[in-house]
């Protein structure tokens, strides 16, 4: 069992959320690479079909499960990881380390899941050590979206669990197996369970609420862990549900909508992975092997370069201490580096040839092709040029071009962070180049080609007419100093409200309540303090009712003891 | 954007027009493949659509101040 464990990449990981606090400061940066390389060496040693097996009362559970979808995800999980632990090698918070690896624990842990119990653990770690890179950022703002960020999670992990057991209590299996395509209590519970962690809108609030509060370097866990295992998740259990097509490509033009909207870079960033995710969502939704393929690849590639603009834009935050926008502005020239790692994940998301967008995002387009979603197609085409317009354009260009909007000194950003960005870039352009490399790994045989003249012609033509849009009207699209209502709205507004009724109005009730039994006991108190004033009014004599307490306690004990004894009696 | 951008954009375009009337020009899986330069036009009328579209939603409904959920 215990040689078992080591082939638990999830295990392995968790195992050095336990071993950091024990290390020397110095130690732990190098150590917290150990952990996810070595899971990402297990999953390359486990062969298809591998399983660990256990049981828990009369159920068995499969702690791993590998095979080529399971591998795809761990890998990237546990390359995030390491590129993760790279740029946050300076930091000094042994709770943000250990709670990132717990995290990423709780990913791959998700990821090798074969029931739904193991499922759901792994679920929660991962919504409980993800919280904390929300809170370690020691804002007010971060505390309240940290608290916000865990309720909603917690719910989502409620209403997972409730699906699971309405779903075992159905067919009474709890292992995970895909759902056939009918709206039954237990998988539409799960659906929105995991929906929640998908980011669906409208079920998607959190995301851009919690991860411009994140700390600097937690921000590049959260963007890959949470929603991509939850995308893997959708694929397990729900591949080909129609329903999925159209809400991915509304979640894709919704977050195309919020990114042009939003100030905050972190924030356009965030509404980019919804926009990003509704890709795969569709391609699960779509449900053929190309489509499947497509989502798996995509989710690949979106992991890589999401991680590698959270970096830049973390460290635009590091350098200048800003994040918006309207504040920040003509100061390229002094970090060169991360402008131009930016740009590389920015071309790689908007699609460009020779970039692992172009190979990923077009599979998921082409396959809503020959399934003949014509306007699936069209308008998975528009949020493309939504991705280009405000993560390829607006982004860079408001925040390193043009004038500066304030006044800010730019500190020189640490090495590590500059060299993990540095990875991330050579990996985005890596699968670009020689997409063989990741095809060769899919769930399904691939007979696709990226590099045909067709999708030259049309990633060329969308992408310059784009570039033209951007330049005619970019005034339009400058930093806006103003925040965006999402479906938060509904829950943080009416808070106040019901913090009112449900809180302080209680509260008072209460409080009142017990003035009123402590006066009546205080009022009786004082009246029967001389009970000679009662039992003989003609009396002047005073006397305290405490003295007559030890006889009076005698008598009543008897009386008691007498009503015990004839009760007893009775029931004999 | 200096000239040299400009002149290399419409090079670009240029090539891939040629590219569409001459390689593909009995491609047809889609309808809108007979449309030429089909790609260009959609491309520029997303982006429009996309960034008036979305202020307009913006200023209608969601800009808010940012103290908005102080009080």
């Amino acid at each position: 069992m215990i040689t078992e464990l080591l082939f638990f990449p999830a295990v392995l990981v968790l195992l050095g959320a336990l071993v950091l606090p024990l290390a020397k400061q110095e130690m732990r940066p190098s150590l917290f690479l150990v952990f996810p390389l070595a899971a990402l060496a297990t999953i390359w040693i486990m062969p298809d079909g591998f399983t660990i097996k256990t049981s828990l009362a009369n159920y068995e559970l499969i702690l791993v499960q590998a095979n080529s979808l399971s591998r795809i995800f761990g890998t990237i999980f546990a390359m995030i990881a390491v590129i993760g632990g790279v740029f946050a090698w300076h930091i000094k918070d042994l709770g943000q380390q250990s709670s990132a690896l717990a995290y990423g624990a709780g990913a791959l842990g998700v990821t090798f899941a074969g029931d739904f119990f193991t499922l759901l653990v792994f679920w929660e770690l991962m919504a409980v050590s993800s919280t904390y890179l929300i809170w370690a950022h020691r804002t007010a703002v971060s505390q309240h979206s940290g608290m916000r960020y865990l309720v909603y999670h917690s719910l989502g992990g409620g209403i997972l669990l409730t699906g699971i057991l309405t779903h075992l209590n159905d067919t009474g299996s709890i292992l995970l197996s895909s759902f056939p395509e009918t709206f039954t209590l237990a998988s539409l519970l799960i659906l929105i369970g995991v929906a929640i962690n998908a980011a669906i809108p409208p079920l998607s609030a959190w995301l851009p609420d919690a991860y411009p509060n994140s700390t600097i370097t937690g921000a590049v866990f959260m963007s890959a862990f949470t929603t991509k295992s939850a995308v893997y998740v959708l694929m397990i259990l729900f591949p080909g549900w129609s329903i999925l097509i159209w809400l991915g490509v509304a979640m894709a033009i919704y977050g195309t909508v919020y990114a042009i909207l939003s100030n905050d870079i972190r924030q356009i960033l965030a509404y980019s992975i919804i926009s990003q995710i509704g890709y795969m969502v569709t391609g699960i939704g779509i449900g053929t092997e190309m489509a499947l393929n497509g989502a798996a690849v995509h989710a690949f590639s979106h992991i890589l370069y999401k991680c590698l603009l959270f970096m830049a834009a973390g460290g635009v935050l590091y350098a200048t201490g800003k994040s918006k926008l309207s504040e920040l502005g003509g100061f390229a020239s002094k970090m060169k580096w991360v402008v131009g790692l930016y740009i590389i994940g920015a071309l790689s998301i908007s699609g460009f040839p020779l970039f692992n967008g172009f190979i990923s995002k077009s599979m998921i387009v082409s396959a809503a092709g020959s399934a003949h979603y014509e306007w699936v197609y069209l308008l998975l085409t528009l949020a493309s040029v939504g991705t280009f317009l405000h993560t390829g354009l607006k982004l860079p260009y408001f925040t390193w071009f043009g004038k500066q909007k304030s006044e800010f000194t730019v500190k020189p950003v640490p090495k590590n962070m500059i060299f993990a960005m540095g990875i991330g870039a050579f990996l985005c352009t890596l699968f670009g180049v020689w997409p063989q490399l990741l095809y060769n790994y899919l769930p399904f045989p691939v007979d696709y080609h990226p590099y045909t003249v067709y999708h030259l012609v049309e990633v060329t033509q969308i992408l310059i007419f784009t570039f033209i849009g951007f330049w005619i009207f970019r005034t339009k699209l400058d930093g806006n100093p103003k925040i965006v209502l999402d479906t938060d709205w509904f829950y943080r507004k009416p808070a106040a409200f019901t913090r009112t009724i449900l809180v302080n109005k209680v509260d008072d009730f209460f409080g009142l309540a017990e003035r009123v039994v402590h006066g009546i006991a205080g009022h009786l108190a004082s009246r029967f303090d001389n009970p000679m004033a009662w039992l003989n009014p003609f009396s002047t004599e005073e006397n305290n009712a405490r003295s007559y307490s030890s006889p009076a306690g005698t008598v009543m004990a008897f009386i008691l003891f007498a009503f015990l004894v004839f009760s007893l009696y009775l029931i004999t | 954007m200096k000239t040299w951008h400009w002149t290399t954009l419409i090079i670009l375009i240029i090539a891939t027009l040629i590219a569409e009337f001459t390689l593909l020009s009995d491609y047809d899986s889609h309808w809108w493949n007979s449309i030429p330069g089909f790609y260009a036009i959609w491309g520029f009328l997303s982006c429009i659509v996309i960034i008036y579209v979305s202020k307009w939603i913006g200023k209608l409904f969601l800009f808010r101040d940012e103290t908005y959920y102080d009080h």
